[in-house]
């Protein structure tokens, strides 16, 4: 067994050092030339200072580079490289490989291959490692028989997606956002057509179920199967999200280290704990399943809910400063919140619930309510708290503190 | 230009083998997105048209499936066929290591969109590329100028634009306990509909219109490439007949309409 790296997405600066912070090894971050066109990517400058955070802590930042190259870009790719080569990131993820052999012949990058190249069988990695590519991010399609045929026969380090959104096609096989919304899906621009609607028709017969026709499918979760993955040995566990917020980065982060660090301490004694799912359940705004990995890929992987997703607003805040004198905490709001409520505030490797009791403004004048986003408060909280931990509702009451308050 | 047809049967392929210059013909358990296939035996049969044959195993291949693969690609060599389309990248490397001499056609429908990636896999055995139909005119006419592949471009037919492994269509028709009379499925948004099939390796879904560019001019070595699925085979022969003058309204795609993608900020 080795000890996979857990890495994290990172969407801007603020949320690299978050990942970071929650336990990632590693982020992957996009920056001109990626999949998340819409997404606040980091400039060559932020990358740079990603890097050198991410270095000082001894983890690593890897830069998407996985667009399907157009002539445009082709012509405009290479300085792109050279930047990203002399800023010292540890690998690019690419899918098109005439950026593989731009990179080999130009700079000394470490070459990552992306989920969008879709590959499935050990001869399609061989090929790529024979390519000078030393990381195959596999398609998300394979199941772990797939997984443990390609360990067993190619050296070279695999990456497997464990936790996020899917694609409903083979990644890099779908157009459905150039041709339904002119937005061109394998350069940045996916319009997310596979959540939308549709009216599903046979001949002239509308075949239709108590909810609409989707290709949406439920998110992956391999939470469950973190040991399987840790015995064969797989080298990178991925987590999915560029545009998720700090918040669900940090908690799916803090459960998925704290899962292989468990099972890494003490494979033996290792338990798997429910509440792990629980945790990475209320982040999310679908149901999710382990998809293809167990070889199931039938209607229970579907998500019909008619584009309904829930909200989630457990998060509350993040925590700006801590004055150990006064125990106050500065706090930047995100959900609304009040005196009285029961809250749980969390750090990457501890946390605790309380009743939040004293809330006061930036005049320091006490109020009871905290309704406005990024609403700066100071708040009294019985224990040491540190910059970047984070506040939500104490999510192991069943009852609603706030709701119960009201009424 | 070399007058490309995807055919649906043999008896087909006979009717119009005198309009045409060249067969595409996916293979039975080893290709996706089209809904006829046909058998070695059918190739060897199409042989006696005269005509370039090209093969295609576009499937994505699993590892249970590559000693077949391996096997079928060594039946095919020695069918003594112009070439091979292929997605998988397995397909690049069973071709190297069994030295085999049957040219490759790079085929990933929506990533062959560049003259750098083209001549990447024309180093690697693709002496042939079959462009992507997202590319606009001035794009394809670059690629064209700077590619060593000869290529291929569909100029008319259903375009595929999505392909997955799941079965979607039996998916939903299973969960909401409806009933499949195996006849052809649309799907319909805003006032367009999509045909989509459900096959044994997949779904896929097709444009809503015929693409139809043969209005354009093209060079005389590209492959146009004319696709008959969902098209009667009257009609096909007709367009065939007739090509520059054909009853299809002129579809041009994103030949003249360019794709957008945002960054919102870089250095």
């Amino acid at each position: 067994m080795i000890k996979p790296e857990l890495l994290a997405p990172a969407g801007d600066f603020e949320r690299l050092k978050i990942a970071l912070l929650y336990g990632a090894d590693a982020v992957y971050v996009g920056g001109t030339f990626n999949l998340r066109a819409n997404a606040d990517n980091f400039t060559i400058t932020e990358i740079e200072k990603g890097v050198k955070y991410a270095h000082e802590l001894g983890k690593k930042v890897y830069v998407t580079v996985n667009i399907a190259l157009h002539n445009k870009e082709l012509n405009e790719i290479m300085e792109y490289l050279k930047s990203l080569d002399k800023i010292g990131v540890d690998a690019i993820i690419v899918s098109d490989p005439a950026i593989i052999n731009l990179a080999r012949k130009n700079t000394s990058l470490v070459i990552h291959l992306s989920t969008q190249a879709s590959t499935i069988n050990k001869e399609a990695v061989e090929f790529w490692k024979n390519e000078g590519v030393s990381r195959i991010v596999l398609a998300r399609e394979c199941d772990m028989g797939d997984i443990k045929t390609i360990k067993d026969n190619v050296d070279v380090e695999l990456e497997t997606f464990v936790h996020g959104a899917m694609c409903a096609s083979y990644s890099g096989r779908c157009v459905l956002s150039n041709y339904l919304t002119a937005r061109d899906s394998n350069r940045g621009g996916c319009s997310q057509i596979c959540r939308w609607d549709f009216d599903l028709y046979e001949e002239d017969e509308h075949l239709k179920g108590e909810k609409p026709f989707t290709f949406c499918t439920k998110d992956l979760s391999l939470i469950k199967h973190i040991p399987e993955l840790m015995e064969l040995e797989v080298d990178s566990l991925k987590i999915e999200g560029r545009m998720r917020s700090s918040y669900y980065i940090a908690t799916i982060i803090k459960v998925y280290r704290m899962v292989i660090d468990k099972y890494w301490n003490n494979p033996q004694g290792y338990e798997y704990n429910l509440e792990y799912e629980q945790v990475l359940r209320r982040c999310a705004n679908r149901d999710s399943v382990p998809q293809f990995f167990n070889g199931y890929f039938g209607k229970d992987a579907q998500y019909y809910n008619g584009r309904v997703e829930t909200t989630n607003q457990d998060f509350l805040g993040t925590v700006l400063e801590y004055d150990e004198n006064t125990r106050l905490m500065k706090l930047e709001q995100r959900n609304y919140f009040k005196k009285g409520d029961n809250v749980t505030i969390f750090g990457p490797l501890d946390e605790f619930d309380f009743i939040i009791s004293e809330i006061y403004d930036e005049n320091m004048l006490e109020i009871d309510i905290v309704r406005h986003p990024k609403q700066i408060v100071y708040i009294k909280v019985p224990k040491l708290v540190k910059k970047d931990y984070m506040m939500k509702k104490n999510l192991t009451n069943n009852y609603n503190s706030s709701n119960m308050l009201e009424s | 230009m070399k007058i490309t047809a995807i055919i649906k049967n043999i008896n087909q392929a006979f009717e119009i083998k005198d309009l045409v210059q060249t067969f595409i013909v996916p293979l039975k358990d080893y290709s996706i997105n089209y809904v006829d296939t046909f058998s070695l035996d059918d190739v060897k049969v199409l042989k006696e048209t005269g005509k370039e044959i090209f093969v295609c195993i576009n499937k994505n291949f699993y590892n249970n499936e590559l000693n077949d693969l391996k096997s079928l690609m060594i039946d095919i060599d020695n069918l003594g066929i112009n070439g091979i389309i292929f997605y998988d990248i397995a397909v690049v490397k069973i071709k190297s290591d069994l030295n085999l001499k049957t040219d490759l056609v790079w085929s990933q429908e929506h990533l062959v969109t560049n003259h750098g990636t083209i001549n990447y896999w024309y180093d690697k055995g693709a002496k042939y590329a079959y462009l992507s139909s997202e590319l606009a005119k001035d794009e394809i006419l670059d690629i064209v100028l700077n590619s060593k592949a000869k290529l291929f471009m569909n100029v008319f037919g259903y375009v595929p634009m999505f392909t997955s492994r799941r079965h979607l269509v039996n998916n939903y028709l299973d969960y909401f306990n409806l009933s499949d009379k195996a006849g052809l499925k649309k799907i319909y948004k805003e006032g367009k509909e999509y045909p989509i099939i459900d096959s044994t390796h997949g779904t896929t879904v097709y444009s809503d219109y015929v693409l139809n560019i043969l209005d354009e001019n093209f060079f005389d070595d590209m492959y146009i490439v004319f696709n008959s699925i969902f098209i009667s085979d009257d009609d096909f022969k007709r367009v065939l007949l007739n090509f520059k003058d054909n009853k299809f309204p002129y579809e041009h795609g994103f030949l003249y309409k360019e794709t957008v993608y945002r960054v919102k900020k870089n250095d």
